[in-house]
């Protein structure tokens, strides 16, 4: 097979890949076919058969075809939009729709639904069905991520293929014949395994929902930007969604050929409930006497530059949730003032598995090594901070990671700690705390394992007063005397 | 296979000889036990006999002849549904191309054949291929079972030459319509063709001359219908079948089959709608021809399109009366079971 073929679709020549699905040559073109139990990310069936369109191959009569399971010849003539198209996929959809219950406003797909979607672009506005619909399961558990509805469900088997394909391990299956098939698994068991979060991206319509995003939000009310995992060093590319500015609801995987082509694992998928979780740093807040008081962040700031410029002894610990960019001023920072630099290494999880997750739960573990920053265990970074008069304790989980009783165990007589994190921690060697903001709520770039780039993005404002690590190194500079040329 | 199982496993080796296929397999519906056993049996003497094998008769031919009992869905007779049944996996047709020639059972090139054709085999190669084509029509040659059934006075499976007429086979052979009865309409083969009235019967049974008529030879299975038979109760025992039949893969098939089957009963129970009929007609022109993966859609949509053709007032008086004017009382035997019980 030649590996690239010349075909024309709607009258505008294009390449295609002939080992590819025709409708595979189309999507890349920018023409939209519709697709249900096709998916780029799995194996062709051709059973759903709504991806019809007209194709002419040399001098036999055009025909509707199946596009997903045509292949791409040189010089063969597709057209989406040909009446006798339009016309088969206006069939196929009122099949589909025949048993579908159509209880489109109270179903969490709705906005987002390929059959909705698809039925609106055909024009098929009423039906001539005088049946009852097929009254099946209408919330059948699946395990502790996912809700089946049966009646919604049109039978394109693409989560039965996932698991068949993607992780490899068989878990659902149609069940029973014809119109009386159903998706299930084996007795009914609970699926297991990390990826099942998956399935209810892939359905097509609301028939696999998440338990926990059922009924939370109306997909159009949602804000969504382009982020990345930051559970592993696999660095998912995600989409983070946003309800109205305030939490978090949803996050799914985005399509990344280099890294994760279209799936994410559920570890990565729900870590987003601890960004909504209450009681964030606001602002900062200076240690006065017993306790940390609440305090204008510029002041802080100043004084914070004050025992910068003045304490050589000094350590700055960083998070690996830190990204390239405040590693690179965390560096310059270091390297100006003559203080030691380390990032936090954990040790890994355990979660490692053959598909996504390494195990290693640092997101930028290698964009912070490339900048040449040691990674060290916490225990390490604690005998570093221990040594030292004074300390930074910089990124989002950075207490988490060192553990709270362990700072508490700092002599406050012989080292001074000013933690920039989420959270406040009020122990005695702990003098200032700034507000930090999370990997939702800030840009910047993370590099993972293999050393792709992935972007984190503002999908929300961080708390008041709260600022991103390079923000705040970027303010500490400002408030620093101009260095000579020569110094830079 | 129950009377003359050797020949039929002759026929098998011939015909795997001739292909150079290593292995043979022979998929019975798991519910003919009578035609498996005997054949299973005759096997074994082939293989005592070195006729089944390896090295067989002492020539670099091998073949090894396997039988397999399905479990009697009708899709495992469609022949890619028949080889992921036989591959262990849920009978649902493969979409074609590759097809079995190419990538067929385990991914190996394979041919699906009836019994049928490769019982003629054995006798081909007996008698010359000059033998064989001096029998039947034009473009139909040999013979042909035919299972007669329906309203006949002697239903039953007859072999009969290319030729004759479906007119000759009722009357001469199947000792007509029984009761004395007229003849409605009949499906020349099988219920997956479309259906013809009785002033068809004149018909030659070759693949042409019904094609002629809007029909085919199909299985050659004919069912006779007499003049007392309702056709919206036919077509409900059709449609239903067909419902209950269809593996549900394709979106057409899986709704379509059913949707026909519901609209039918409705007619058959006075429950019609006036649009009904027309409904049905769009329907089964969105189920075929082609649209779906095998041509088990064709089987459900082909029917219909020719009781709607053929018996359009028939149905439509059902709906406008409110009842079916020919129904029959349900016979005892066919309250309790029935598909969706």
């Amino acid at each position: 097979l030649p590996t690239v073929v010349k075909i024309i679709v709607n009258g505008r020549e294009v390449e295609a890949d002939p080992k590819k699905p025709l409708i595979k040559a189309c999507h890349d073109s920018g023409v939209d076919v519709p697709m249900y139990c096709y998916h780029p990310g799995l194996e062709p069936v051709g059973s759903c058969r709504i991806c019809q369109v007209e194709v002419k191959q040399g001098e036999a009569p055009a025909r509707v075809m199946v596009a997903c399971r045509t292949q791409p010849a040189e010089g063969m003539v597709v057209d989406t939009e040909s009446p006798k198209a339009h016309a088969t996929r206006k069939e196929c959809l009122e099949f589909l729709l025949k048993n579908h219950p159509l209880d489109c406003p109270i179903c969490d797909k709705a906005g987002e639904c390929d059959l909705q979607d698809y039925t609106y672009a055909e024009g098929q506005a009423a039906g001539r069905t005088h049946e009852e619909r097929r009254e099946l399961d209408k919330r059948k558990s699946l395990g502790d991520t996912i809700v089946l509805d049966q009646e919604r469900c049109i039978l394109c088997s693409r989560c039965v293929r996932f698991f068949e394909e993607v992780p490899k391990q068989a878990q659902l299956t149609v069940s029973n014949l014809g119109s009386r098939s159903v998706i299930a698994t084996f007795m009914d068991r609970p699926l297991q395994g990390k990826y099942q979060g998956n399935i209810a991206d892939l359905c097509p319509v609301g028939a696999l929902t998440l338990k926990k995003f059922r009924f939370q939000a109306r997909v159009w009310n949602l804000v969504k930007m382009a982020s990345t995992c930051g559970e592993c060093s696999r660095g998912c590319s995600t989409t983070v969604e946003v309800l109205r500015g305030a939490d978090v609801k949803r996050v799914r995987p985005r399509e990344n050929e280099a890294v994760n082509k279209f799936w994410m694992c559920d570890i990565g998928r729900f870590a987003f409930e601890r960004h909504n979780r209450p009681g964030r740093m606001e602002g900062a807040a200076l240690r006065d006497g017993a306790k940390l008081v609440p305090h204008p962040v510029e002041d802080a700031l100043t004084r914070l530059r004050d025992e910068l410029m003045r304490e050589k002894s000094a350590a700055w610990i960083l998070s690996p949730w830190c990204t390239i960019e405040e590693g690179e001023r965390a560096k310059a920072l270091a390297a100006r003032l003559g203080h030691q630099l380390c990032f936090v290494s954990p040790a890994p999880n355990g979660e490692k598995d053959d598909l996504l997750h390494t195990g290693d739960p640092c997101p930028n573990r290698r964009g912070l090594s490339d900048l040449g920053i040691a990674g060290l265990e916490a225990a390490k970074a604690l005998e570093a901070a221990k040594g030292a008069k004074l300390v930074v304790l910089l990124g989002e989980r950075i207490v988490e990671l060192l553990g709270a009783g362990e700072i508490a165990r700092v002599d406050a007589t012989r080292t001074a700690v000013h933690l920039v994190d989420e959270f406040a921690l009020d122990v005695p060697c702990v003098r200032s705390v700034f507000g930090a903001a999370n990997c939702v709520e800030r840009v910047g770039t993370w590099a993972n394992v293999d050393g792709v780039r992935g972007p984190i993005s503002a999908v929300k404002a961080p708390p008041i007063g709260a600022r991103s690590p390079a923000r705040l190194m970027d303010e500490l500079v400002r408030l620093m005397p101009k260095l000579q040329e020569s110094a830079r | 296979m129950e009377r003359d199982p050797h020949g039929f496993v002759e026929g098998v080796l011939l015909s795997a000889y001739a292909i150079r296929a290593q292995a043979a397999y022979i998929y019975v519906r798991g519910e003919y036990r009578l035609p498996h056993d005997r054949v299973k049996a005759a096997i074994a003497e082939a293989r005592a006999k070195n006729l089944v094998g390896r090295n067989i008769l002492g020539s670099d031919f091998s073949c090894e002849v396997h039988m397999h009992r399905g479990g009697g869905a009708y899709i495992c007779g469609e022949e890619t549904g028949l080889m992921e049944s036989l591959e262990g996996k849920r009978g649902h047709p493969r979409p074609k191309p590759p097809f079995p020639a190419m990538f067929g059972l385990w991914g190996q090139p394979t041919t699906v054949n009836n019994v049928e054709t490769v019982f003629n085999v054995p006798f081909i190669m007996e008698r010359g291929s000059a033998w064989f084509a001096g029998l039947g029509t034009a473009n139909s040659k040999g013979n042909f079972l035919c299972g007669i059934s329906g309203h006949v006075a002697k239903p039953g499976v007859y072999e009969f030459t290319f030729g004759i007429t479906a007119k000759e086979i009722l009357e001469q052979h199947a000792g007509g319509m029984w009761k004395g009865r007229g003849l409605k309409a009949w499906f020349p083969g099988g219920s997956s063709c479309a259906l013809l009235t009785g002033k068809d019967v004149d018909v030659v049974l070759d693949h042409d001359s019904l094609r002629a008529r809007g029909s085919s030879l199909g299985t050659a299975a004919m069912i006779m219908i007499d003049d007392h038979t309702s056709m919206a109760r036919v077509m409900e025992i059709i449609a239903r079948f067909y419902d209950h039949e269809s593996c549900g893969q394709c979106s057409q098939c899986r709704e379509g089959t059913q949707w026909l089957s519901q609209i039918f009963h409705r007619i058959a129970q006075g429950k019609g709608q006036p649009d009904d009929v027309a409904t049905l007609e769009a329907l089964a022109k969105g189920m075929a021809p082609g649209k779906t993966i095998c041509a088990l859609s064709d089987a459900a949509a082909i029917p219909t399109l020719s009781a709607v053709r053929l018996f359009k007032d028939e149905l439509l008086e059902c709906v406008r009366q409110k009842r079916d004017p020919l129904a029959q009382p349900t016979p005892a035997y066919a309250v309790a079971g029935g598909h969706h019980s």
